[in-house]
């Protein structure tokens, strides 16, 4: 009895053993890339340091404090906001939409979701120079139709008030194809016979669409928002790329302002730049908190 | 049992790739660029072959090779390159330099933390706006006794040009080349427009006047473009304002002389729309090489690229307002950075030395367009008698520096000169209130 017991111990604590060495490889790369630098920026948020790592001395809070002081984080927290705020809904909405309409295994739907996909495997960066040249108002193609076809020349990426819209626009043209791809492997793996039972009790299409496909991807749904989220909220290349923060920092986010303050602007601040990271880190961290617990609750009442 | 050992094996195997890919990241620091553990791995066997021969090197000539980096990323750039492989072929010290061009932005993010962690290149060629920065982080070299050493004779350079590789009465850098913002006006569009295509605008007021002539929506043409992410010293000085005094840290800018100016700017902008809203400095040069720009600012790089377009211009000095003319000046500057060996410091003088010469110097002009600054070259009847580098240098003669050799330049243009342009030309706010704004923005930098 007793030996049987040690024996599954010893059984259950190599099969650990060999875990642990199965997790080593990607710990290691985690630590060195992720969990490393992390604390590092932290204890370098505490200290006045450049990128010359010359007289690096301890300042306690005092990039914090002025950090709450400097209206262009304020700018840049409230463009992050406005980005995530609208590039979700936007890019979500519209995988669902076409999801609902493309989640059929024939030959068609196929091909036009592997189209959809496609802008997702580009680089941000190539992307964003497309866009800017076929959106220029001098040169841009789109432009060029605009006056074809009578009306007046906008452009796009020079308005102050039109230039977060048209990156948020972009971003979810760039994106929305891998949510719909996730979307419709949740939608083709709900049983057919809810639907038929669904039918037979003569629901409409939208009703089997309200109660039958949305808490049937639920979690899929939800994992979409939550991950859109927080890249939506470190959003960088496409605005660096297409309006490198303007016009009048109108698109500047949190990310684009580390990167000016440590790597672009003299003296190179990187003790400044490291609190304004710990402090989007915090807001992230918040805002994925609350959000989970409140897509999640969501589902449940969903379910229910 | 078998099995285990073949698990235990394949995890071990796997932890040691792991461990020995990190490892080569963690040699080139956390913070160096990707590319800077090849940089240093390039370099390290050039090293240790001068460590080791260092003695005999002058006698049996052992090669020394040269780690060069510079931002000549444009047409200039090819020319250098040129330069450069035939100094590579044709010097008798047996010198090789490995020139390596990359984007300014590139520079210098991977330079500094070359710099703090030794693997740098042996000397760098960059505008001169970055000596200041860079020496108050004690990163470069101090090459004071670069005239002792080439013999190369110092008087033969005119006085202003050296300033700008000065600070605190140091030399840091190796003058490379010299330039202001010029007016480049085209000539066809000018005749279109009914102006005399050979006269250019002298003051501000004709500058405007020429300006709304030259615009014509219906074409997409402007009279004057006037990008939004660069500063225009030039307008604020012609007036008798100013920005800042790096000599005493004081703020200028709260001054009846700019409201003037930003006042006529906002009106040429906003107003009379004379120039495209919003644009940046490369698709103004790219209007202009095609023909949609009537005049525009900018320094000497403009003229191969409009040569090649094969646009008719001129160019003239910045125009005049009530306290005259002025252009803001620059430069690019050869320099070392800290901790290169006394004998690659060496190679690198020679080099120094060679591009110093009347030939080079003269090349350098003629094919690139660049102001002349060595006294004895102004002489050369061939430079005398070139027509765009006479206008050239009539240009150059206004030069005036501004916040060069000043640590604190790059903050004041990123965090209050540019925005306060940008927000009088796009009209967002009068000029008054942007420049009560910059004012205080130009106060809590010059804090620091």
């Amino acid at each position: 009895m007793t030996e049987s017991k040690v024996k599954k111990r010893r059984y259950a604590a190599q099969n650990q053993k060999s875990a642990y060495l199965f997790i080593l490889p990607s710990m290691t790369i985690l630590s060195v890339f992720v969990f490393i630098p992390l604390i590092a920026s932290f204890v370098i948020s505490l200290t006045d340091m450049n990128i010359f790592m010359k007289d690096v001395s301890f300042v306690g809070v005092t990039n914090f404090t002025r950090l709450f002081s400097d209206s262009r984080v304020s700018n840049a927290t409230i463009n992050s906001l406005y980005f995530t705020l609208l590039e979700v809904p936007l890019q979500v909405g519209l995988a669902l939409f076409l999801t609902v309409c493309l989640a059929k295994n024939s030959r068609y739907c196929k091909m036009l979701r592997s189209i959809y996909y496609l802008p997702f495997v580009c680089s941000m960066t190539a992307i964003g120079i497309v866009w800017s040249m076929l959106l220029d108002p001098n040169m841009g193609l789109v432009a060029y139709w605009l006056k074809q076809a009578g009306f007046q020349t906008v452009s796009f990426l020079k308005d102050p008030d039109l230039a977060m819209p048209t990156v948020i626009v972009v971003t979810a043209w760039k994106g929305f194809g891998y949510t719909l791809t996730l979307l419709a492997a949740a939608v083709l793996n709900i049983p057919q016979s809810l639907y038929e039972a669904a039918q037979m009790d003569g629901a409409g299409s939208f009703q089997k669409f309200l109660h039958i496909t949305i808490p049937g991807i639920w979690p899929t749904i939800s994992f979409c928002i939550v991950t859109t989220t927080i890249g939506a909220m470190q959003m960088f290349d496409q605005a660096y790329v297409m309006t490198q923060g303007g016009p009048l920092n109108r698109t500047e986010t949190v990310v684009q302002y580390i990167y000016d303050r440590g790597f672009q602007t003299a003296p190179y601040d990187l003790g400044y730049a490291s609190a304004i990271s710990v402090y989007l880190f915090v807001i992230v961290a918040v805002m994925t908190f609350v959000l989970r617990r409140f897509v999640l609750k969501g589902g449940e009442d969903a379910d229910a | 049992m078998r099995k285990k050992w073949i698990s235990v094996l394949l995890s071990a195997v796997m932890c040691v790739s792991v461990l020995t890919g990190c490892g080569q990241n963690g040699a080139g620091g956390q913070t160096a660029p990707s590319d800077a553990p090849e940089t240093m791995q390039e370099q390290q066997p050039a090293d240790a072959q001068a460590d080791g021969q260092d003695a005999e090197k002058t006698a049996s000539g052992e090669k020394i090779t040269l780690q060069f980096w510079n931002v000549f990323t444009g047409s200039d750039g090819d020319i250098l390159r040129e330069i450069v492989d035939n100094y590579n072929k044709t010097n008798t010290d047996n010198i090789e330099i490995q020139m390596d061009i990359m984007p300014n932005d590139q520079l210098q993010q991977k330079l500094p933390a070359a710099i703090a962690t030794g693997t740098a290149p042996d000397f760098v060629l960059f505008g001169v706006e970055n000596i200041a920065p860079y020496v108050s982080n004690d990163s470069l070299e101090d090459i004071s006794d670069f005239w002792d050493v080439t013999g190369v004779d110092k008087s033969n350079i005119l006085e202003n040009v050296l300033e700008l590789s000065h600070v605190d009465g140091k030399l840091y850098g190796a003058p490379m080349q010299y330039n202001v913002s010029y007016l480049y006006w085209n000539k066809d569009l000018f005749a279109e427009a009914g102006l005399d295509p050979e006269k250019a605008p002298a003051t501000m007021d004709e500058l405007a006047e020429y300006a709304v002539k030259l615009t014509d929506p219906e074409k997409n043409q402007y009279g004057l473009a006037l990008p939004t992410s660069v500063t225009y010293m030039q307008f604020l000085w012609a007036n008798g304002g100013d920005a800042d005094d790096p000599s005493t840290n004081t703020n200028l800018l709260d001054s009846e002389e700019n409201v003037k100016t930003l006042e006529w700017l906002q009106d040429l902008m906003v107003n009379k729309k004379v120039s495209p809203a919003s644009i940046t400095g490369p698709e103004a040069d790219t209007m202009l090489q095609a023909g949609q720009i009537g005049m525009y600012m900018s320094g000497p790089w403009q003229i191969n690229g409009l040569r090649a377009q094969g646009i008719n211009f001129g160019i003239a000095p910045c125009v005049a307002g009530s306290a005259g003319a002025f252009s803001p000046a620059g430069g690019c500057s050869y320099v070392i950075p800290k901790g290169t060996e006394e004998s690659h410091k060496l190679a690198a003088y020679k080099f120094m030395q060679y591009w110093l010469t009347d030939d080079i110097l003269k090349e350098w002009s003629q094919r690139n367009g660049f102001p002349v600054w060595s006294k004895t070259l102004m002489e050369d009847p061939e430079i005398q008698n070139d027509e765009v580098l006479s206008a050239i240098s009539k240009a150059t003669e206004i030069g005036r520096s501004y916040n060069l050799g000043y640590s604190l330049a790059s903050q004041i243009d990123n965090d209050v000169m540019i925005p306060l342009f940008e927000k009088v030309m796009t009209g967002a706010a009068v000029p008054e209130d942007a420049l009560k704004e910059a004012s205080e923005a130009m106060d809590r930098v010059l804090a620091q």
